[in-house]
């Protein structure tokens, strides 16, 4: 109750000398629940898929590093609530960026029970290596291939399987803007938090 | 997951990894794999992490790593990342195939907006369009016309003054409701009438702009200029996002790699950018007479480059490394568009409201207290000083609660014929440069800290001062727009 009046007085606040940023405030109670995190360079779709899974709407655009706070959403995978975090983008462990390290000090603390690599299907070589430090934190990766469609439209083909198969890891390919594969990510996501 | 454990890197590499690994006692959350990399490539924060828990231990790992480094005549860090690319090209060779008769469409596009000429180009065209016809002349000339003229000029402000005044026997609360400085005739009139329309229509340009993917070009196209001032193509982010809003734009300087940088644009932002409503309001405002608007855009660019020259040879540090992200051009989604357009209007709408009314109280107070009275008898020197007549100083009292309810106020007093061309170009440039509104002083103090947002804040109300009376100075001796 007096939680509930705190949030209401800060939004208050907030508005008051306009820095509310609605844009990344999504007020939903997320408390208790296992997390999900979103991570990956910027501008790859983490936003995108952060609306998809919570139905909160969070700004998307075609512009790298506008996502420069952590926002969280509830979402429904398999029949369990998660906490949803989209983060700021990050391109390596090795952070040089303050919004670098609020992602990596993210991971630190929270322990989320999955973490979501989205990467740009166009630069797999670039944002791969990413994916490999993740795996090496033995933090529980699953690897989006998004903006598949850009992908193809430059001639790029990619075996999904295979990829899967290198890294040994869940590898699932979206396009995450016109929905399509976000079913197929919440059953892949659903399978690998239950059997982790 | 261990499938890859151990082919990523040399010999040496792995060598050092194992043995800081075994020394390594306590339980990180990331691997201690993972942990040792991170040492190894001498992450500072991981390094204090690393010394506070281990103790005596770390003198040992402090020693495998310069053991490690003296094998390579590059940093480890340096050296680390070329092996896990490899590593990464060896799979990616594996799983992708290249079909090379296909290329993306947009492609001569793409290169021609970052063409110093053609880009030039592209951006005045879209600028001509985008902002002054469309935003400038539909969205501040014939909306605001409309709503303004023949909704609250005709019905809603008679209404409501004859309705408080007829009502209410007390002069203070008809004020605080109606006639000049009320609530609804007032706040929500500059809101609803003014604010409102050119804020969606930039909104709606903002948001395709923004789709499309022009916005990283223009960083590059404008990377040059920036360069100049010892900014790179990155600061271009909070630059354009502060046409928009500069209290978001002055947060998103975060994304800036050295202390310099944000101090730097956090002071570019609060002194020559205008946001989306003020610009809005400026443009509709000179968008009448050309001349006028020309004169404004001059100062202002030659203010910008001015201030971003001389502070980038006053700040200590260097020039920053160039880097950006250029996704490809998209086709703007319509209902992507529309619904950006609208989370933003609906954001701004309940965030301005309040803030309007907040300040309508607050005049109200004030002129009730006699203590505006007495803040306006103190500007007014100043304001006439700069070739202004008394009124002008309300407008800079607006102002500074927010940037577009000051802009608005000058809208207002340009359509009861008070100011000429000159007296208006003169009162838009130092409002533009005048302080940032309450809200992006409040971030400045948020993310620079109180004492440099408060000497950024000193500074700029000096200078607005200053380089107003120098600009009427200029324009009444060489006699433009007389």
């Amino acid at each position: 109750m007096s939680k509930n009046k705190l949030t209401t007085l800060k939004k208050v606040g907030s508005i008051l000398f306009g820095i509310d940023t609605s844009g990344s405030d999504v007020l939903q109670d997320t408390e208790g629940l296992e997390k999900i995190v979103l991570v990956g360079n910027p501008n790859v779709g983490k936003s995108v898929i952060f609306n998809k899974l919570t139905g909160a709407y969070v700004t998307v655009s075609n512009y790298p590093g506008t996502t420069v706070e952590v926002s969280r959403g509830k979402g429904k995978i398999g029949n369990k609530q998660y906490e949803i975090i989209d983060t700021p983008g990050m391109y390596s462990l090795l952070c040089i960026t303050e919004e670098e390290k609020v992602t990596r000090d993210l991971l630190l603390r929270e322990s989320p029970k999955a973490v979501i690599h989205v990467i740009d299907a166009k630069n797999i070589q670039r944002m791969l290596p990413l994916t490999i430090q993740l795996l090496e934190a033995d933090l529980p990766v699953i690897l989006v291939l998004n903006i598949m469609d850009e992908a193809e439209k430059l001639g790029l083909k990619i075996d999904i399987d295979k990829l899967e198969q290198e890294l040994n890891m869940p590898v699932i390919s979206t396009i995450a803007a016109l929905n399509k594969g976000v079913d197929l990510l919440k059953e892949r996501v659903d399978k690998f938090v239950s059997v982790a | 997951m261990s499938a890859l454990h151990n082919v990523t890197y040399d010999e040496i590499i792995e060598d050092s990894i194992n043995e800081i690994v075994k020394i390594l006692k306590y339980e990180y959350v990331l691997s201690k794999r993972s942990i040792a990399l991170l040492l190894l490539q001498e992450d500072n924060d991981v390094i204090e992490m690393v010394k506070a828990q281990e103790k005596n231990n770390y003198i040992k790992i402090i020693d495998i790593i310069n053991k490690a480094k003296k094998n390579y005549d590059k940093p480890l860090n340096y050296v680390i990342g070329t092996m896990r690319q490899n590593y990464v090209e060896i799979i990616s060779n594996k799983v992708v195939t290249k079909n090379n008769n296909n290329e993306f469409g947009s492609s001569w596009l793409d290169t021609a907006t970052m063409n110093p000429i053609s880009g030039s180009i592209i951006l005045i065209l879209v600028l001509y369009f985008g902002l002054y016809k469309f935003v400038g002349q539909f969205g501040a000339g014939t909306v605001v016309d409309y709503i303004e003229t023949n909704l609250f000029g005709a019905y809603i402000n008679p209404w409501v003054n004859s309705l408080v005044n007829n009502h209410i026997p007390w002069t203070w609360l008809q004020n605080l409701i109606a006639n000049d400085y009320g609530i609804l005739t007032l706040a929500f009139r500059y809101a609803i009438a003014i604010v409102l329309p050119i804020v969606g229509a930039f909104f709606l340009i903002f948001s395709i702009i923004e789709d499309s993917g022009y916005l990283p070009r223009l960083a590059m196209l404008v990377d040059r200029l920036f360069k100049v001032i010892g900014l790179n193509g990155r600061a271009v982010i909070p630059m354009v996002l502060g046409f928009g809003c500069d209290t978001m734009a002055t947060m998103v300087s975060r994304t800036l790699e050295t202390k310099r940088e944000r101090v730097l644009i956090t002071l570019l932002l609060a002194l020559t950018i205008p946001c989306s409503a003020q610009l809005g309001v400026i443009m509709a405002l000179l968008s009448q007479e050309p001349k006028a608007l020309l004169v404004w855009i001059a100062f202002m660019v030659f203010v910008f480059l001015f201030i971003g020259y001389l502070s980038s040879k006053v700040l200590p540090g260097e020039g920053a490394k160039f880097y950006m992200e250029v996704p490809p051009l998209r086709m703007p989604k319509i209902t992507n568009v529309l619904s950006k357009t609208y989370t933003r209007m609906h954001w701004y709408f309940i965030e301005i409201i309040p803030l309007f009314i907040f300040a309508s109280v607050l005049i109200w107070l004030g002129y009730l207290t006699g203590f505006f009275d007495l803040v306006l008898t103190a500007l007014n020197p100043i304001v006439n000083a700069i070739g202004l007549p008394d009124e002008l100083s309300k407008v800079f009292l607006f102002g500074f609660f927010r940037r577009d309810y000051g802009a608005a106020g000058l809208f207002d007093m340009r359509k009861s014929g008070l100011l000429n061309y000159r007296q208006l170009v003169v009162a838009a440039s130092t409002l533009t440069l005048f302080v940032p509104c309450i809200a992006q002083f409040a971030m400045m103090i948020k993310e620079r800290g109180a004492k440099t947002a408060f000497a950024m804040g000193a500074f700029i109300f000096v200078f607005s001062f200053i380089a107003g009376y120098i600009l009427n100075l200029l324009l009444t001796t060489l006699g433009v727009l007389a």
